[in-house]
């Protein structure tokens, strides 16, 4: 069933743009929503593993009879190898990671639904749009193709924090779209100049391309592009020097746009990164380069967290950090420190949905997320104190939850390659979040209730609860069976290598 | 030098109300930073073992010299645009600098 495959970009696309046309119709946005939220998930379950053709425009090798009507200098050339159209690889990874973000999604759109008091078609339809993005970046096999949806993905989250009704949100997005007005057109320019030298923006055929010798990959066209469509990736992926910027959206948008948001950040990283991966392997720097990064993103994340005193920044914060978790799995290059970084990829997007829904559920009851105005929130709901609690630890890597196995891994795979520094250095940093996240969980719930606290909604819905425990259960599930997850990564790693 | 840099510490942060949270924060910040980044440059051993000490003493000389860094570090962190937009130019011009003209 192939099929399948185009369909997961196409019905949230549809969906969104459904939604949008039916705003001011509540109740018919709120089923159509959850009924496709509910879908998103399912459809990578069902399709089979495989390639898709857009048009139906296979490489002419596939066509044999066509292939022999041509002249010889097309059928016996590279041409014939060539990908003419876009085209969509569906592999276990990508399922295992399209079904993480619909599971995300899904619980971002059903609490949304439930937690803000008037539906928004154009906000569901912006949700729908940023997912459909960022499961095409994960599909797509053309670079182009992806710096399409980049920009889609971009312009949505924009869109997701001018529609939160939060203080600073119109400037943060506005910052986040000037910036971006740097990163994505590099990206492009760096797009253009493989293009140039390859004739296609296939990453296959560039692949092949290089192998053959059919360019040369240490040319100055290919370096600069190297170097555009890397800076392209630490805008896209809130690497430094984009951290601040990244953690701001984060901290401006409402926590379930934050949720879905943040899960947007790492598919795009490991969908990116992955791909610079694929093409660049060949050059000697690519993991120093990867590696810097990814330690600069750990020590300034977990660093800028503890001076905090806004829990939504203080976890967007320790998302960037987190992010170079995965980045070091992707820098150290072997087949252990990618399956742990792409392990860790999916637990950070179930671990920081889960913090961003549960601490979001302090703004909800408050309006609030100043540690210095906020206190004894405990009394108002144990059952979600504790939840968080969990989470903080599932993020801290603490056992038995997913977060400790895939650092875990991290900190081994680190050790077998020769660099006991970084496996300190991810020790040091999940003792430090670990403090963080205790810090920050004792200013909203353990300390004193201050007088002048007042609680503005006295009830959480029960769909955020529903939401946050079945995110935890997710993540001790993970945790106890990390097999779950790793098998899905390792055939991919073992082609990548 | 260190303790009086402690001390600074205190001073630059006074203006939070919950001071004693604030500063212990910021030394958390400092002792974080200093010690993972030493760690990190320790790595430069894998190029060159005299590269990596005299980086190591390098960075040894600036933090002392400089401390406290996060009082530093936060407000070159904020969220101002100038700033943003001036790490991006710098990264940007740093990466293209290294790869273009390093490799040639």
């Amino acid at each position: 069933m192939n099929e399948l495959i185009p369909l997961m970009v196409i019905i949230p696309i549809a969906c969104g743009l459904l939604l949008n046309l039916l705003h001011k119709k509540d109740t018919a946005i709120k089923i159509l929503a959850i009924v496709v939220a509910i879908v998103l998930p399912i459809i990578p379950l069902l399709s089979n593993y495989g390639l898709h053709y857009f048009g139906g425009h296979a490489p002419l090798i596939e066509n044999p009879i066509l292939l022999e009507t041509l002249p010889s200098q097309i059928s016996q050339s590279a041409l014939a190898i060539f990908h003419p159209a876009i085209t969509y690889s569906y592999e276990s990874l990508q399922k295992l990671f399209i079904f993480v973000l619909g599971i995300v999604a899904f619980f971002a759109i059903f609490t949304s639904l439930n937690e803000t008091k008037k539906v928004s078609g154009p906000y569901m339809f912006l949700m729908f749009m940023g997912t459909a993005a960022v499961t095409a970046l994960l599909l797509s096999n053309d670079i182009f193709h992806m710096y399409i949806f980049f920009e889609i993905a971009a312009l949505c989250q924009v869109g997701i924090i001018l529609v939160s009704s939060t203080k600073e949100n119109y400037e943060t997005a506005l910052k986040y779209m000037i910036l971006g007005s740097i990163g994505g057109p590099l990206l492009l320019l760096g797009i253009g100049f493989i293009l140039g030298a390859v004739g296609s923006v296939n990453i296959s055929d560039i692949i092949y391309a290089i192998n053959q010798n059919l360019v040369n990959p240490f040319s100055q066209t290919f370096l600069i592009g190297f170097g555009l469509i890397l800076f392209g990736w630490l805008y896209a992926s809130g690497l430094p020097p984009f951290h601040t910027i990244k953690s701001s959206i984060y901290s401006k948008a409402l926590p379930h746009s934050a949720a879905l948001l943040q899960s947007f950040t790492v598919v795009t990283f490991i969908a990116m990164g992955l791909v610079i991966f694929r093409i660049f392997s060949y050059l000697p720097f690519l993991k120093v380069i990867i590696l810097v990064f990814s330690l600069i993103a750990m020590i300034l994340g977990v660093t800028m967290a503890i001076i905090q005193t806004d829990i939504r920044r203080i976890l967007g914060f320790l998302a960037v950090g987190e992010l170079g978790y995965i980045g070091i799995g992707l820098g150290i290059g072997t087949t252990l420190s990618i399956t742990a970084g792409l392990f860790q990829a999916v637990n950070e997007i179930l671990i920081t949905a889960l913090l961003f829904i549960g601490f979001g559920t302090v703004f909800y009851l408050t309006n609030s997320s100043d540690t210095k105005k906020l206190g004894g929130l405990i009394t108002q709901n144990p059952k979600i104190a504790i939840m968080v609690l969990l989470g903080g630890f599932a993020m801290a890597g603490v056992p038995p939850f997913n977060g400790f196995q895939s650092k875990l891994m991290i900190i081994e795979s680190a050790l077998k390659a020769g660099f006991p520094e970084i496996s300190i250095i991810a020790v040091l940093v999940s003792i430090v979040t670990f403090m963080v996240f205790m810090k920050a969980f004792y200013s909203v719930y353990l300390k004193p209730k201050p007088q002048d606290l007042s609680i503005v909604n006295e009830n959480i819905p029960k769909s955020t609860i529903l939401s946050i425990a079945v995110l935890l259960i997710i993540c001790l599930i993970i945790g106890l069976f990390p097999q779950l997850v790793t098998d899905n990564i390792s055939p991919f790693v073992a082609g990548l290598i | 030098m260190v303790v009086n840099s402690f001390k600074e510490v205190k001073m630059k942060v006074a203006k939070d109300s919950t001071t004693n949270e604030s500063v212990s924060s910021v030394l958390a910040a400092e002792l974080t930073l200093i010690s993972t980044l030493l760690i990190a440059a320790i790595m430069l051993r894998h190029f060159n073992i005299v590269l990596a000490i005299v980086v190591i003493l390098g960075l040894v000389l600036f933090f002392t010299t400089n401390m406290p860094l996060m009082p530093k570090i936060k407000r070159e962190q904020d969220d101002s645009l100038e700033k943003m937009v001036f790490y991006a130019v710098l990264t940007l011009g740093t990466l293209i600098t290294i790869i273009y003209w390093g490799l040639n």
